[in-house]
């Protein structure tokens, strides 16, 4: 093949990558991970300053999106609220994948008994309706976003522990990995060093998409004040700030709504884009994505 | 057939035993010290610690408290809350008519909107109706049902600040108009769902071998979709609802909060702040009582209606 086939052919790969949503999504997520990163530069005012004199103000050219019900400047807390949402996000996801990968990567690898035993160890964790086992689990060791954190992080574990498994029964039985059997590699070397990196697209869409529904997840526990505990900013504790003042002042509530439909739409939209281009010929609307999540823990039992 | 049933039902009842396990662990793995939770901060003396912790039984062992638990659980009897002081099974039979309601009429809610939507989208794929629903749908799931409940009672006291939704209700039908939003707001999130699978069950339909026999015989469209491929096509939406079940127990804890209804939602989120976890515990184990019995039900009966699903399960399980 010569040079210009490769350029063409890559050329014309990248141009299937960069559709128009993708490159709409790209954007605003890359804005919103700059502002996450940035954000103590970025915020105009301490966003836990109370000023009772500047109680739910109107925006104004002071506080471009007006203040909360404790003069609190809404914007800078937005802005730094993005921080720790984003954060503990990645941090469910990071928790999940930690366990569930190398889980579902000996489940499947070695089949079996052990397979038998772990698959009915997450049927278990699967049968709690989502979040139920995290509100147990900070019931007993108490409120905070770290503890809120570990519980989801634990509860996405079977979801994808199930789909690496689903991927490895088809990885095993390929060419290579009998090669690499052949050749005397050990288990884990197959199994971190051959059949994982064939499976990781995979796994990278779906932990982008859990990304999403972590923001929901925690932003529902911060929300009913498990998660983040004030007088620290979060997108779900902000909603709950607003809910009691939604009459007065609606923006205090509207703005973190807005973010949190804003970051989880745009993040469904680009994983839907990265499978597409990973795999053209399973183009599925984002929101099955959920239904398959659900689907997956139903076949199972 | 009856090895089928079997093994669901043996699978069932390990499944709720497991969790029992899991949930009475979990709740005392904790630095947490009920009697400190039952007191609640008062000075006490010894004496009267030593009568709490009879009381409550927490002198036993843990595997005598779970046996207690689980036996008394059979017989209706829950345990004693420790911040009310109250059987908790009486504290949760109070509340759970809202819970209960808030599940069957979202789900109610999810389907009458759902169903002709997914039609719909199925007889038109591709067209710009189709693009656009597919897009509010995305915006549906991503909004979490506590912010949609938000916006719902702001856009109330904009627009409409007669519609009375707070409160406690004396007649059935003031019940209804209470849990009426929270269960619209549940709804929404589980509409998208519930319409991508009709959708994408009818477009099968749509395509298949009976549809061109059916339209070569000279039938009308309008006429094979209702009648022919509507029924084949619910069958994975019912699957469906029987799993959402579980997303829906959780969520309407989440909106009974917003719009400070008395169901379970209140009596367990304040449990977890309070690590009451004898409320935990129970009210907990109810909901995975519920969820599984629902799932597994619905299950039994699709091996009844539909033999591939019990040989093709049964041979898997």
């Amino acid at each position: 093949m010569s040079l210009f086939h490769l350029r063409t052919s890559t050329k014309r790969k990248l141009k299937s990558f960069f559709t128009v949503p993708t490159i709409i999504s790209l954007t605003v997520l890359v804005v919103i991970v700059v502002t996450a990163v940035f954000a103590t530069q970025l915020a105009p005012h301490d966003p836990n300053a109370i000023d009772i004199t500047a109680m739910l103000e109107e925006p104004s050219s002071t506080h471009l999106l007006g203040t909360d019900k404790d003069g609190r400047d809404l914007l800078s807390r937005l802005i730094v609220g993005s921080r720790i949402t984003i954060i503990s996000a990645f941090g469910v996801v990071a928790i999940s994948a930690i366990i569930g990968i190398p889980y579902g990567l000996v489940s499947g690898y070695y089949g079996g008994l052990l397979d038998q035993i772990l698959m009915r160890i997450s049927d278990v964790i699967l049968s709690f309706p989502s979040l139920l086992l995290a509100f147990i689990f900070v019931a007993s060791f108490g409120r905070g976003i770290i503890n809120a954190v570990v519980a989801l992080g634990i509860v996405y574990v079977p979801m994808l522990a199930r789909l690496t498994r689903s991927l490895v029964l088809v990885e095993k039985n390929k060419v290579y990995v009998e090669a690499a059997h052949s050749i005397g590699y050990g288990d884990w070397r197959i199994m971190l060093v051959e059949i994982l990196p064939n499976c990781i697209s995979t796994l990278v869409v779906q932990m982008m998409l859990d990304i999403g529904y972590a923001i929901l997840d925690l932003s529902a526990m911060s929300f009913l004040g498990l998660g983040v505990q004030p007088p620290t900013a979060d997108w779900g504790a902000m909603l709950e700030d607003g809910r009691i003042v939604i009459t007065s002042a609606p923006l205090v509530a509207l703005a973190p709504g807005f973010m949190i439909i804003i970051t989880v739409v745009t993040l469904n939209i680009f994983g839907s884009g990265v499978q597409a281009y990973l795999d053209p010929t399973q183009r599925k609307l984002p929101s099955l994505r959920k239904f398959r999540r659900l689907v997956g823990a139903a076949n199972v039992r | 057939m009856r090895s089928y049933t079997l093994n669901k039902v043996v699978q069932y009842v390990i499944v709720l035993v497991a969790t029992s396990v899991i949930i009475f662990t979990m709740v005392r793995l904790g630095p947490t010290d009920p009697v400190a939770v039952i007191v609640g901060g008062k000075q006490t003396s010894p004496e009267t610690i030593a009568a709490i912790r009879h009381d409550f039984k927490l002198d036993r062992s843990p595997v005598e408290q779970y046996w207690i638990w689980i036996t008394g659980m059979l017989h209706g009897d829950f345990g004693t809350s420790f911040e009310y002081r109250q059987p908790v099974g009486f504290l949760i039979k109070e509340r759970l008519p809202v819970t209960a309601g808030i599940v069957i009429m979202s789900t109610l809610i999810s389907v009458v909107i759902a169903i002709p939507t997914g039609v719909i989208m199925a007889v038109k794929q591709h067209s710009l109706l189709d693009t656009g629903i597919s897009l509010v749908e995305l915006i549906l799931v991503s909004s979490p049902p506590f912010l949609t409940s938000i916006l719902m009672i702001w856009m109330i006291t904009v627009y409409a600040p007669t519609f009375s939704f707070t409160g406690t209700s004396q007649t059935f039908w003031e019940f209804v108009q209470r849990i009426f939003l929270p269960s619209l707001a549940l709804a929404f999130s589980m509409i998208a769902l519930n319409a991508n699978v009709m959708k994408s069950g009818m477009v099968e339909q749509l395509h298949s071998q009976f549809y061109r026999v059916a339209k070569a015989k000279g039938l009308t469209r309008t006429k094979i979709v209702i009648r022919h491929c509507l029924r084949n096509a619910l069958i994975p939406v019912i699957t469906l609802l029987g799993i959402e079940i579980g997303t829906l127990l959780v969520g309407s804890v989440l909106v009974e909060n917003v719009f400070s209804l008395a169901g379970l939602g209140s009596i367990l989120i304040n449990a977890v702040q309070k690590s009451d976890y004898a409320m935990v515990q129970g009210v907990t184990m109810l909901l995975v009582f519920v969820f599984m019995t629902i799932s597994t039900a619905l299950d039994l009966v699709y091996g009844l209606i539909d033999p591939r699903i019990r040989l093709k399960r049964g041979t898997v399980a």
